[in-house]
């Protein structure tokens, strides 16, 4: 295995368990469905591109973008993230206050699928369907990208930012306001009750929740070096779901294995099945139709996933019997 | 003006297809309270077979009856083997609809392979024109809408003159109540996924008809429009759609603040 190869998964690696810890605090431990994720890392992409990107007259103004600001490495990834943040406060506004969560669901998944057509479409805003392409890597000016201690510089960036967003969103699970999130999603009626207030909950989760996803695609892009729709059409958030629910749904420890086992694991596996086989496009329509199956037979005989979220429970709590029937409710 | 008429003419048009969409799908949702996703791909499905019905030179208003039994019988082996077994273990709102997600993904990924990546269109879809008063259609077109009109008054009579119609309400309005009373509520909602599933495949060949050629990417199109105008339609009358709401059986079906939060 060369560098570059293994540079390149342990990259892809570090972006998914990134989005999928992101995903998970907003799903796993909240509730939210949101069906928009990829749209969240799409805007931390576009924005780290046209932030890290020369005005868009250069190299023959072969593609049409706005901004173009050629800023220095940390900035265009403080930018997606930012931007991630920032897209998150309207959607959460219009989506998280007063529909009920299969509306949000919907909501959010119709938002994820006009987002990408209107961006495939309005080619002056970020070109179109063709996408971004030749952005430059974080301090290209200074290392150069082609070689392989580049690739281990990369990855260790990716490893910080990792690191960093366990460590915040491990806080966030295992702290009060975790215990709050996780009460919110088993009854918020309850949750109410004892004065929680949701709407605030869900906003600052799916606020958090988009900062990551923004760094996430801000990482990716800076490394694939191109952003175009067709990377983040709505299936690739179901990819995502698939993850948590194949990991287990609400504690961190599964996003990251959901994250190794189905898009870094099941994506690099299915790859070297030839594609020749069968009419076109066989192979990778049938990739799909396994994370289809992935779901729905998680869903069926383990719908807690490969490691399941530890039980919080209190010692001398009383043992109610319908626990498992209300953590389904 | 000539222009505006015209539009309004072709707007007439897209509202009986939109309409049996949406029908199908509200009267699905309503009665089972399920959100399937898979609707889109359901109609694109049918939309398929009626094309290669239409291939084979049959005609395709024979494709159309096909498109809609196969629309029927898919949609309630759906229902029955994977939507169903999961609501009797209680699985949440959010999880059917992952689940209907999945599937509208499983779906659309097997008939890829099938039918491939490329547009294709119906033969002898457009029939000769006919004009009034600025409005000009073709025949099909006004065959659409005439199919349109009588599908809601179908539905209409369906569900306030018959028995069926009368128990569909019941179980919809609380169906532990309906099953208590006696009603076999199993029954009821295997007949709701046979008619809508039947709409929904009607839909699908009506709307591949009404556009000028249609791919296997179009199933999410016609999911948010089915979507699109079910939610219109329980909130507000709008504009060309004001006619086709006072067709819809809609004060039966309506979900009063189906929109507010929970409980």
């Amino acid at each position: 295995m060369n560098t570059y190869y293994a540079a390149n998964l342990l990259i892809y690696a570090g972006v998914d368990i990134i989005a999928l810890l992101a995903l998970n605090l907003q799903f796993g431990v909240s509730g939210i469905v949101n069906f928009s994720f990829i749209v969240f890392q799409a805007a931390g992409a576009y924005t780290a591109a046209v932030l890290s990107l020369p005005p868009d007259s250069a190299n023959g103004g072969f593609q049409i973008y706005f901004g173009g600001y050629q800023l220095p490495f940390p900035l265009p990834w403080l930018g997606g993230a930012v931007a991630g943040g920032l897209l998150s406060i309207p959607v959460g506004l219009v989506v998280l206050r007063k529909l009920r969560s299969d509306y949000q669901a919907i909501a959010l998944l119709v938002l994820s699928i006009i987002t990408n057509e209107v961006i495939t479409n309005a080619r002056p805003l970020l070109n179109g369907a063709a996408g971004l392409a030749l952005v430059p890597p974080p301090l290209s000016d200074q290392i150069d990208p082609n070689t392989a201690s580049y690739q281990y510089f990369y990855v260790a960036l990716t490893a910080v930012c990792v690191v960093l967003v366990f460590v915040l969103v491990n806080r966030v699970v295992n702290s009060p306001y975790g215990r709050s999130l996780r009460a919110m999603r088993e009854r918020e009626i309850a949750a109410i009750a004892i004065g929680k207030n949701p709407v605030e909950l869900k906003m600052t989760v799916f606020i958090v929740g988009g900062v990551a996803a923004g760094l996430s695609g801000a990482i990716l892009v800076g490394f694939i070096q191109l952003w175009a729709p067709s990377v983040w059409l709505y299936p690739e958030t179901i990819i995502l779901f698939a993850a948590i629910i194949v990991g287990g749904r609400g504690n961190n420890v599964g996003a990251i294995l959901g994250a190794l086992l189905v898009p870094v694991g099941f994506e690099e596996v299915t790859r070297f099945i030839p594609t020749t086989i069968g009419p076109p496009g066989l192979i990778p329509a049938l990739q799909w139709v396994a994370i289809g199956l992935l779901i729905i037979g998680f869903l069926w005989f383990r719908p807690d996933g490969v490691r399941p979220e530890p039980r919080h429970v209190f010692d001398g709590a009383p043992v109610l019997e319908d626990v498992d029937h209300a953590r389904r409710g | 003006m000539d222009l505006y008429v015209a539009a309004f003419g072709f707007g007439l048009v897209s509202m009986s297809v939109i309409a049996i969409a949406a029908v199908g799908f509200t009267m699905q949702f309503g009665i089972t309270n399920m959100i399937n996703l898979a609707y889109g791909e359901v109609m694109i499905s049918s939309a398929y077979v009626a094309y290669y019905l239409n291939k084979a030179g049959i005609s395709i208003w024979f494709g159309m009856v096909a498109g809609a039994l196969f629309g029927a019988v898919f949609s309630f082996l759906l229902n029955r083997i994977v939507y169903a077994p999961f609501l009797r273990r209680g699985t949440s709102h959010i999880g059917m609809v992952i689940v209907s997600l999945a599937v509208s993904l499983m779906i659309a990924n097997l008939l890829l392979p099938i039918v491939g990546y490329y547009s294709v269109s119906y033969q002898d879809t457009t029939g000769g024109l006919i004009r009034a008063g600025g409005i000009v259609l073709t025949t099909n077109q006004i065959a659409i809408i005439g199919v349109a009109v009588l599908l809601m008054l179908l539905i209409h009579g369906l569900l306030r003159y018959t028995r069926l119609g009368k128990a569909m309400r019941a179980t919809a309005a609380n169906p532990t109540l309906a099953r208590n009373c006696g009603i076999p509520t199993q029954r009821v909602v295997d007949a709701v996924w046979l008619i809508t599933g039947a709409l929904c495949g009607l839909a699908g060949v009506v709307a591949a008809m009404n556009s000028d050629s249609f791919a296997i990417a179009n199933g999410a199109g016609f999911l948010i429009t089915a979507l699109a105008a079910a939610v219109l339609g329980e909130v507000v009358a709008f504009g060309i759609l004001v006619a086709v709401m006072v067709l819809r059986p809609q004060g039966l079906l309506a979900k009063r603040g189906a929109l507010a939060a929970a409980g």
